[in-house]
């Protein structure tokens, strides 16, 4: 047994969980556990010496699309990202692959991997399509993840709230999560899909406009998925995406999205994108709106965000907000590819080109900064870029850098559009991040959102997914290239160089619920669906490796602002 | 002295060649030459596997001869300097090309000039489909340049170019300009269907005796006889091409389309 212990020794070892900021430790790792320090006398089987390293969790990517129907179809519908971007060429141990701003399965974990980050979770995909998305998961090697199901615009959901019957409601989210062996409840622009999908152009403008044929509104929506999410104990209840996302004066939007929570936990997501202020459709008053909206989330400690921060390149847009794919192909005159998926959800996708001599694109930009710098408790920001639509993850080095390093921030927002200075106040903010915070944003805050109990700390229990660094004034550039990368107690990475491309596992739920829904359901399954009701759901033994994440989370009292 | 490649392969397997084009090889002795890196399938082989070397490419002249069918991606990326074909030669021949020249004395495969920037291909025998066009899920093809082709070529000549001259002498296929952003096509001889299909603008030009029925998305506009029809064809003559009098003095019906994208777009009837 002795023989079995691998020590990482002597790093400076950044675990604010448990209260470590930079002091030299070391980490004892059995199998794939972190655990106490042996008794006297017991020696490890393996001595990493880590002095002068910097020592993190693994990275926690909790809003990223790499897996599912859309992830796909962008795939195929953009060869020419493809052409003009990296191949990752094969090797002995690990697949080939392509890159462009949607790689292939294969590519994305071994980039992930390679860039620290042990656990990802994909943010929106039609239950429908669950077994789909757990295919492609299961071919991307390297790290832990999962994904969040859609239910904003689920007409079995909306039913139950235009006719009154929460505990139908209460009997359907766990069944469908536990179905689509998902994570979490996604609320994408909740009632709006449904409005595009029976007009020309269509959306609603605000949460309280009523939705067709169902006589409800996005608000009753988002309190009601909200309310229910929270009372059955989901580790993470909520995962909303707001309506109208990207329009000049959404901020409005956002404000009532976060009132409609009622004091019960929920996560904004790609918050950047719901910041705006200005006239509809202005470009002339299009501003910042991120110190309003941060202060409220400074004032209300059950709603947490993650960033979508924008950085200027070529990407994808891909969301379950179909009105949203419209609209960016009818801005930039690109393809576009839009999927209606039955009662469920809906898709759109679009290239997508930011650049810093726009105002739009440059704003974006520094609205996304804004956000890091405003949010006082960094465990309630998580840093996304909404990998592929506002850029790639493997962006985050680049934003590492533009937190910490404020002159180098500076040099970049005096490149990007003159006239954003006007429009925001990211130049008069001086704060910088400590290495201590940023591991906050990465690891330690997503996965303490998650409700991820064995992720984001490296305390006894914890999963051993730790990322060894060297330290380097340039942050970018020391993020861009962990020296290690352990993954389940196993050194998968060492020098940018895959060792061992590991299988990683599959996060879900699968919440109690009374089994008297299932007659309900499979009624409304034979009237409606192209899918059987037994067909439908996720066998458990159709995933190869699997962690079922326990939903008895303590129902937090509302009503928590301070 | 012309740097000579002569094709000795024996294989049906698709050689690639890119990236070996003079402007490249000008710097490299023989022997780096002979070790530059070409594809055989999905294998990494060196040029001297397929092609005897000899000369040199000091004059920045490449000279390629033999039975070059399945050797492909030829002067890709080519930035300036000249290539002679002495026979028929694969696909995507002169891809993306910014500058120089290409003369293939036989006939080229599909995919000539796919998204070129500029410089010269011209084929004194018959091409395949997808000349200068852009290649999938792109948002332009050809964008500057010109390409003429003596013979006869295929289908999506042009597919979403962008600017540039595309020529082809003889007979031609479906789909001619589809997509089209800008740029000028002349086609001398017949043609298939439903040129011009979405086309936003540029001209699609045919001088044949037989014209094609034109989609109903195209509108006629005037009977005249365009000054710049008699510069642009000198122009083409004093590359070689053969330009007849009767040519030089034609009147066009012009028709504008394709109207379900803005209608800026047009193609002439030689009358």
């Amino acid at each position: 047994m002795t023989a079995s212990y691998l020590k990482l020794a002597g790093g400076y070892v950044y675990d604010p969980l448990n209260g470590v900021d930079g002091q030299a430790q070391d980490i004892w790792i059995l199998d794939d556990k972190i655990v106490e320090p042996p008794p006297p006398g017991v020696r490890a089987g393996r001595v990493i010496d880590l002095a002068g390293y910097v020592v993190m969790p693994g990275g926690v990517d909790m809003h990223c699309h790499i897996a599912g129907p859309k992830v796909n179809m962008a795939r195929k519908m953009r060869p020419e990202d493809k052409r003009r971007d990296e191949v990752i060429e094969r090797t002995q141990k690990t697949h080939s692959g392509t890159m462009g701003s949607v790689p292939s399965t294969f590519a994305i974990g071994y980039k992930y991997i390679g860039l620290g980050y042990t656990t990802a979770f994909d943010a929106a995909v039609p239950p429908l399509s669950a077994r789909h998305a757990h295919e492609e998961l299961e071919d991307t090697p390297c790290i832990d993840k999962g994904f969040f199901v859609l239910t904003g615009n689920n007409h079995f959901v909306m039913k139950s709230i235009a006719d009154n019957e929460p505990e139908k409601l209460k009997g359907f989210l766990p069944w469908l999560l536990g179905a689509a062996k998902g994570y979490a409840p996604k609320l994408v622009n909740p009632g709006g899909v449904e409005v595009w999908k029976h007009h020309p152009k269509g959306n609603v403008d605000t949460v309280d406009q009523t939705i067709d044929y169902f006589d409800i509104t996005p608000r009753q929506i988002i309190s009601e998925l909200t309310r229910t999410a929270n009372e059955i104990g989901l580790p993470h209840p909520v995962h909303i995406h707001c309506n109208n996302l990207g329009m000049p004066g959404n901020y409005s939007t956002t404000f009532n999205t976060m009132d409609a929570l009622n004091g019960y936990n929920g996560h904004i997501t790609h918050v950047q994108f719901h910041s705006y202020g200005g006239g509809e459709g202005e470009e002339e008053s299009f501003c910042s709106k991120a110190q309003e909206l941060a202060e409220y989330v400074n004032t209300h400690e059950n709603i947490t965000v993650d960033v979508g921060q924008v950085m200027f390149g070529e990407t994808t847009s891909m969301t379950g907000d179909g009105p949203l794919g419209y609209y960016l192909h009818n801005v930039y005159g690109t393809k576009w590819f839009s999927a209606d998926t039955e009662m469920e959800s809906g898709c759109g996708i679009a290239p997508i080109k930011y650049r810093n001599e726009s105002l739009v694109h440059a704003l974006q930009w520094a609205i996304g900064l804004e956000w890091y710098l405003l949010v006082n408790d960094p465990w309630r920001v998580v840093m996304s870029t909404d990998s592929p639509n506002g850029a790639s993850f493997t962006a985050y080095p680049q934003i590492i850098r533009l937190l910490m390093d404020s002159t180098y921030r500076n040099d970049v927002l005096r490149t990007v559009h003159p006239e954003v200075v006007n429009r925001c106040i990211l130049a008069d903010l001086k704060r910088e991040y400590t290495l201590n915070e940023i591991c906050i944003i990465t690891r330690a805050g997503p996965a303490k959102i998650l409700g991820l109990k064995n992720k984001g700390h490296l305390g006894p229990g914890a999963d051993a997914d730790i990322t060894v660094y060297l330290p380097h004034e340039n942050k970018q550039l020391m993020f861009e290239l962990p020296k290690y990368v352990f993954k389940s107690g196993v050194l998968v990475v060492e020098d940018a160089e895959i060792r061992e491309p590991l299988s990683g596992k599959i996060f879900h739920v699968d919440p109690d619920y009374d089994l008297e829904i299932e007659k309900d359901i499979s009624d409304w399954f034979e009237q409606y669906y192209s899918v059987r009701f037994r067909n439908y759901p996720i066998q458990d033994d159709y995933l190869h490796h699997a962690e079922v994440v326990d939903c008895s989370q303590p129902e937090e009292s509302p009503n928590k602002s301070s | 002295m012309t740097l000579k490649l002569t094709y000795q392969g024996d294989t049906k397997i698709p050689v690639e060649i890119e990236g070996i084009t003079p402007d490249i090889v000008q710097q490299l002795s023989l022997a780096e030459i002979e070790q530059l890196p070409v594809f055989h399938g999905k294998d990494k082989c060196v040029l001297a596997d397929f092609f005897k070397i000899s000369g040199d490419s000091a004059d920045l002249h490449m000279h390629l001869s033999g039975q070059l069918t399945g050797v492909h991606w030829i002067g890709t990326k080519m930035q300036h300097g000249s290539i002679t074909i002495d026979g028929d030669c694969g696909r995507h021949l002169g891809s993306e090309m910014r500058g120089g020249t290409i003369i293939v004395n036989g006939n080229a495969g599909d995919w000539i000039g796919g998204e070129m920037k500029g410089g010269l291909i011209h084929v004194h025998g018959n091409a395949g489909h997808q000349v200068g066009a852009a290649y999938r899920g792109s948002e332009r093809g050809m964008n500057r340049g010109t390409i003429i082709i003596d013979g006869n070529a295929g289908n999506e000549i042009g597919l979403t170019m962008r600017r540039g001259l595309i020529v082809i002498g003889g007979n031609a296929g479906d789909l001619i300009g589809f997509n089209m952003l800008a740029g000028t096509v002349m086609i001398f001889g017949s043609s298939g269907i439903r040129h011009g299909a979405g086309m936003r603008r540029g001209s699609i030009i045919f001088m044949g005796e037989e014209h094609p029925q034109l989609l109903p998305s195209f509108r006629h506009a005037v009977q005249y006889q365009p000054e710049f029809m008699r510069v642009m064809l000198r122009k083409l003559a004093d590359t070689g091409f053969h330009v007849t009098e009767e040519n030089l003095n034609a009147s066009y019906n012009l028709y504008h389309g394709d109207m379900i994208d803005g209608g800026r777009g047009e193609i002439l009837l030689r009358t």
